[in-house]
C-alpha cells in the first residue's frame, strides 16, 4: 500500500482503538487497520492513508476454557502466542496460513487466509464463534458468543472475516478450538494429479493435500492410530517430518495470485497457466497460489479463465504499480451493490481502508 | 386483519387461483408453527418457483405488507408464525433436488425439499447431507437454511452455515440473487454467510447449494446409563479432554428415558439418572479402536449397563428413541415447551440443576434430552395447555431457565433461532451497540421491513410476562 507518512497509533486497550477510529473517522482521516503486516500487499492500492491503526499491543489471551475447548483472544495476538496456550491442553487451532510467521488473529480473520489444514478443518468461518469490532462511529460491537453453538442474532462473524478491515477494525475473537489429533503421519511423493486423486480418496481422507507444480505431493493424515496406520501403510509414501509443514507455511511469492475455483477446475485451470508457471495447491480445497514471473497481461489472461470457472484470481501481494496494473480482485460480483450498502451503514464515511477491498 | 382490496387478486394472477388460501377456515392450520405461539396470517401463497417467490413479495412491497417465508412449519421459536399477518409465503412446492453432483459432491435443491429426503436420494451415491435436525422427515432445507439448524450429529460435522455452498435468494424488493457458490474464496463480503441463519428476516430463500459427505464406512453406536446427570456431563468432559471428538454424544435425564423407552421399547435403561448415546465413525479401524477408548473412558467415570449397537435395525432403534423423544414425551402431558439454550459444555451440570430447581419450583415436570458434546441443551417443560392457568407459569419457568443459562456465560439459542420466542430476551446478552449494528444489516436489506417482522429483534409492542427489571445484560462484558 502507498503510505505517505501516516501517523501511527498503537491503542492499549479495544476502547482505546475505537476512540482513535472514531477521532480519525471524525477529522475523515483515513485509517489502515494493521495486525502482523503479513498480508499488508492484499488489495489494491490505498486511495489515502492517514493513519495506521496497530493491533498489535491489544495481544492478550483473554480466556482459554480446556475444558469448553473455546478461547477468547484479542485480535493482536500472533497465530503462534495462540497456539503456545492452546498447546498446554494439547488443543490448537487449526489454521497454517502462508507467509507465516508472524499473522495475528485479527489479521487472518479480515483476510480470510488459510492454509492447507482447510481440507480437514475448514476455514476460519467454520470455528470463528464470536467477534468484537471497533465502528467507525466509535462503538464496539459484538456478536456470537463463548459457547460452540449458537444462532442467536444475525452472523456478524460472517459479516467481518475477510471484509479486509472494511467494515470495523476486528479487536477481539473467539473461536472453538480442537484436540491435537491422537496421530498425525506427514507422506511426500511424486505422482503429480494421478496421486493426488488417489490420495484424496483413501478411505480416510486426508487432514492437508498439497500437490506443487513440478508433481511433488505432500500429504497428511491424522486421526485414530489405526486408521491412520492402514491408510498410510496402503499408500506407501516417502515419511516425512512435520516440520515440512513450517517450511512450506512459509512460502510468500513477492507476486503471488491466488486462484480459487471449484475443485473439480483446479487441475484444468493450473494446467492453463503460463508454461513453466510455478504454483501449489490444495486440490480438494480448489485453492492454487501462483508465484507470478511473468507479465501483467498473462495474469489477466488467467484470471479470465478463472472467473469464466466461476472463481476468482486475487493477488495476494504484488509490486504497487504491477497491482495497479492487474487489479487487486478482477470483475466485482453481481452483488456488489448491496455490499456497498454495508459499507455505507457500517463506514459512512469511506474512512477504512479506502480503495483497498472490493467495497 | 385482511389484505388491501385488490390483492388476493394479485395474488391469484401470479401463482393461479388455487394457491393462494384466504378463507379463515383454510388459514387456521397456517396459524402456528412448532412452538407456542400463534397467530393467523391474512394469506397463504403456495409458490412454485423463484419467479412466483419473487412476484409476490414485489406485491407486499408495493402494499406494505408483511411476508413470512415457511417451509415444513416445524421450527420452534416461531420463525414461521405471521404475527403482524400479511403472507405466509409457502414454499413447500419448491421440492425438487435439481441436481446432485457426486464426483464435486454436491446437491443443488428447493427450499421445500425434506432435509431426510436429500440423504435418502444421495445415499445413491454413497453420499450424505449431515446437518440432521430431529424434526428431519419432515423440515425443509429452505428452513434449515433460515434458521442455520443444528443436530446431534454437529458434533463433528458442523451446523447448516458450514454446508451451505451458496444460495439464490429474493430480497424485500423482489430482487433475485446468487450469494455465494462452488468455488472458495470469493471476492467480497461473504453475504451467503449473513444470510444463512436470519430467520426469513433478510431474504426468502428460492435455492440452496449444498455440500455432501461421503457416507462413513462404519458406524458404532453405544448406549450407556448413568447414576445422576453430573457423573454423565463428567463422563462427556473426560470423552472429548481425551482429544476424541465423537460424531455425536446425545444426553437424555431419567424423566425422558422413561417415555422413550415406554414408546419404542429400544432397550434404554429406565433406572438410570441419565443415559448417553455416542456414536462414532470412519473407518472399520478407527470406530473399533475409538469405541475401545470410549468404553474405558464412560466406564471410569461411573458408566454402567454399556451397550453396542450390533446391526443396523438396533442402531435405528436407538436414534428412533432419541429423535422421537419429544413425540415421545407426550406421555406424561399433552403440551411440551421446549428450550434451546446453549452453556459452556463444563457447566452442564450446574445448568442442569438449576433447571430442575427452577421445575420443582414452578411445580411443572422437565425432561432433559439434549447433545451434551456441544452444551446444547433442550428442557422440556411439560403441560397441558387447556389449563389456561399453567400457561403463565410454563412462560415463567422457561425465562427463568434461560437466564440461568446465560448468566452461566451461555446463550439463547443453539440451533432453534430467536424468532418470536425468545426476541425479548436479546438485550440479555447483546448490548444496545450489539444490536444497532445487527439492525444496520437488517435496514440494508430491508428498510422497510417487510420481511417476517417482530423476530429476531426486540419488539416494544409487546409485553411478556416477568420482563420488569431483567432487561439489562446478564452477563458483564467480562469476556472482552
Amino acid at each position: 500500500m502507498v503510505v505517505t507518512n501516516p501517523a501511527v497509533e498503537k491503542p492499549a486497550t479495544a476502547e482505546e482503538l475505537a476512540l482513535r477510529l472514531h477521532e480519525a473517522a471524525e477529522s475523515k482521516l483515513a485509517v489502515a487497520p494493521v495486525g502482523g503486516g503479513r498480508a499488508a500487499g492484499m488489495g489494491n492500492v490505498l486511495e489515502r492513508c492517514d493513519v495506521l491503526l496497530h493491533t498489535t499491543r491489544l495481544d492478550r489471551v483473554i480466556e482459554h476454557s480446556h475444558a469448553d475447548m473455546v478461547v477468547s483472544v484479542e485480535a493482536g495476538i500472533t497465530l503462534e502466542a495462540l497456539q503456545a496456550e492452546l498447546a498446554k491442553a494439547n488443543q490448537f487451532l487449526p489454521v497454517d496460513p502462508f507467509n507465516s510467521p508472524g499473522h495475528t488473529i485479527g489479521g487472518l480473520l479480515a483476510t480470510g487466509w488459510t492454509g492447507p489444514l482447510r481440507l480437514r478443518y475448514g476455514s476460519p468461518r467454520d470455528f470463528l464463534i464470536g467477534i468484537r469490532v471497533a465502528l467507525p462511529d466509535g462503538k464496539l460491537a459484538t456478536g456470537g458468543g463463548r459457547v460452540v453453538k449458537n444462532v442467536s442474532g444475525y452472523d456478524m462473524m460472517k459479516l467481518h472475516n475477510g471484509a479486509l478491515g472494511s467494515l470495523g477494525v476486528i479487536v477481539a475473537a473467539s473461536f472453538k478450538v480442537f484436540p491435537r489429533p491422537l496421530d498425525d503421519q506427514t507422506l511426500s511423493d511424486h505422482g503429480g494429479w494421478a496421486a493426488t486423486d488417489r490420495a484424496l480418496s483413501t478411505p480416510l481422507a486426508p487432514t492437508a493435500l498439497e500437490l506443487f507444480s513440478d508433481g511433488r505431493i505432500l500429504a497428511r493424515y491424522s486421526g485414530s492410530p489405526a486408521a491412520v496406520k492402514r491408510v498410510t501403510d496402503e499408500l506407501g509414501w516417502k515419511r516425512e517430518d512435520a516440520a515440512v509443514w513450517d517450511e512450506h507455511s512459509r512460502r510468500a511469492p513477492e507476486r503471488w495470485a491466488r486462484i480459487a475455483v471449484p475443485p473439480s477446475e483446479l487441475r484444468r485451470i493450473v494446467d492453463a497457466l503460463p508454461d513453466d508457471a510455478e504454483w501449489w495447491a490444495s486440490p480438494g480445497v480448489g485453492v492454487a497460489h501462483w508465484t507470478v514471473t511473468t507479465d501483467a497481461k498473462s495474469v489477466r489472461d488467467a484470471r479470465a479463465g478463472v472467473e469464466a470457472a466461476g472463481g476468482a484470481l486475487v493477488m495476494l501481494a504484488a509490486p504497487d504499480g504491477f497491482m495497479r496494473e492487474v487489479g487487486a480482485w478482477g470483475t466485482a460480483p453481481p452483488t456488489v451493490e448491496i455490499m456497498r450498502r454495508l459499507k455505507s451503514a457500517f463506514d459512512p464515511g469511506r474512512v477504512l481502508n479506502p480503495g483497498r477491498f472490493v467495497v | 386483519m385482511a389484505l388491501p382490496a385488490g390483492v388476493a387478486e394479485e395474488l391469484r394472477r401470479i401463482v393461479g387461483r388455487e394457491a393462494v388460501i384466504d378463507a379463515s377456515n383454510d388459514l387456521r392450520i397456517f396459524e402456528r408453527d412448532g412452538s407456542i405461539e400463534g397467530a393467523m396470517p391474512d394469506a397463504v401463497v403456495l409458490a412454485s418457483s423463484t419467479e412466483h417467490v419473487a412476484s409476490v413479495i414485489k406485491v407486499a412491497a408495493r402494499h406494505h405488507i408483511p411476508v413470512v417465508p415457511r417451509g415444513a412449519g416445524t421450527g420452534l421459536s416461531g420463525g414461521a408464525v405471521t404475527i403482524r399477518g400479511g403472507i405466509a409465503l409457502q414454499v413447500t412446492r419448491m421440492r425438487h433436488i435439481l441436481e446432485i453432483d457426486p464426483v464435486a459432491q454436491t446437491a443443488l435443491v428447493e427450499p421445500g425439499v425434506v432435509n431426510q429426503e436429500l440423504s435418502l436420494v444421495a445415499a445413491q451415491n454413497g453420499l450424505f447431507y449431515a446437518p440432521d435436525p430431529s424434526s428431519q422427515k419432515a423440515c425443509t432445507i429452505g428452513g434449515n437454511a433460515a434458521e442455520n439448524s443444528g443436530g446431534p450429529h454437529c458434533l463433528y460435522y458442523g451446523v447448516t452455515t458450514n454446508h451451505v455452498l451458496g444460495m439464490e435468494v429474493v430480497l424485500a424488493d423482489g430482487s433475485v440473487h446468487w450469494v455465494s457458490g462452488d468455488a472458495p474464496d470469493r471476492v467480497g463480503l461473504d453475504l451467503c454467510g449473513v444470510l444463512v441463519g436470519s430467520e426469513g428476516t433478510l431474504c426468502a430463500i428460492t435455492k440452496i447449494k449444498v455440500k455432501l459427505l461421503r457416507i462413513p464406512p462404519s458406524v458404532a453406536t453405544l448406549l450407556a446409563a448413568f447414576p445422576t446427570i453430573e457423573t454423565a456431563s463428567q463422563a462427556v468432559s473426560a470423552v472429548i479432554g481425551h482429544g476424541i471428538v465423537p460424531a455425536a454424544l446425545e444426553m437424555m435425564d431419567r424423566v425422558t428415558v422413561g417415555a422413550v423407552e415406554a414408546h419404542y421399547r429400544a432397550g434404554y435403561p429406565t433406572d438410570a439418572g441419565a443415559v448417553l448415546l455416542v456414536e462414532v465413525d470412519g473407518i472399520p479401524e478407527s470406530t473399533r479402536e475409538l469405541m475401545a477408548t470410549i468404553t474405558e473412558i464412560l466406564t471410569a467415570n461411573h458408566g454402567y449397563a454399556l451397550r453396542e449397537a450390533q446391526t443396523a435395525a438396533e442402531r435405528d432403534l436407538l436414534w428412533a428413541g432419541r429423535k422421537g423423544a419429544i413425540g415421545a414425551l407426550g406421555r406424561i402431558k399433552p403440551n411440551y415447551y421446549l428450550h434451546d439454550g446453549v452453556v459452556p459444555r463444563s457447566r452442564l451440570p450446574q445448568v442442569l440443576s438449576a433447571v430442575g430447581e427452577i421445575g420443582d419450583h414452578y411445580k411443572l415436570p422437565v425432561a432433559n434430552v439434549f447433545h451434551a458434546g456441544d452444551g446444547n441443551l433442550h428442557p422440556n417443560i411439560l403441560f397441558d395447555m387447556r389449563d389456561r392457568q399453567v400457561m403463565h407459569q410454563v412462560e415463567a419457568a422457561g425465562e427463568e431457565m434461560l437466564r440461568a443459562v446465560v448468566e452461566m456465560g451461555g446463550t439463547l439459542s443453539g440451533e432453534h433461532g430467536i424468532g418470536l420466542e425468545k426476541n425479548q430476551f436479546m438485550p440479555w446478552i447483546y448490548s444496545e451497540d450489539d444490536l444497532d449494528a445487527m439492525h444496520r444489516v437488517k435496514d440494508v436489506f430491508d428498510a422497510d421491513g417487510i420481511l417476517n417482522p417482530g423476530k429476531v429483534f426486540p419488539d416494544p409492542s409487546r409485553n411478556m410476562v416477568q420482563l420488569a427489571g431483567r432487561t439489562g445484560l446478564a452477563v458483564e462484558a467480562k469476556w472482552w
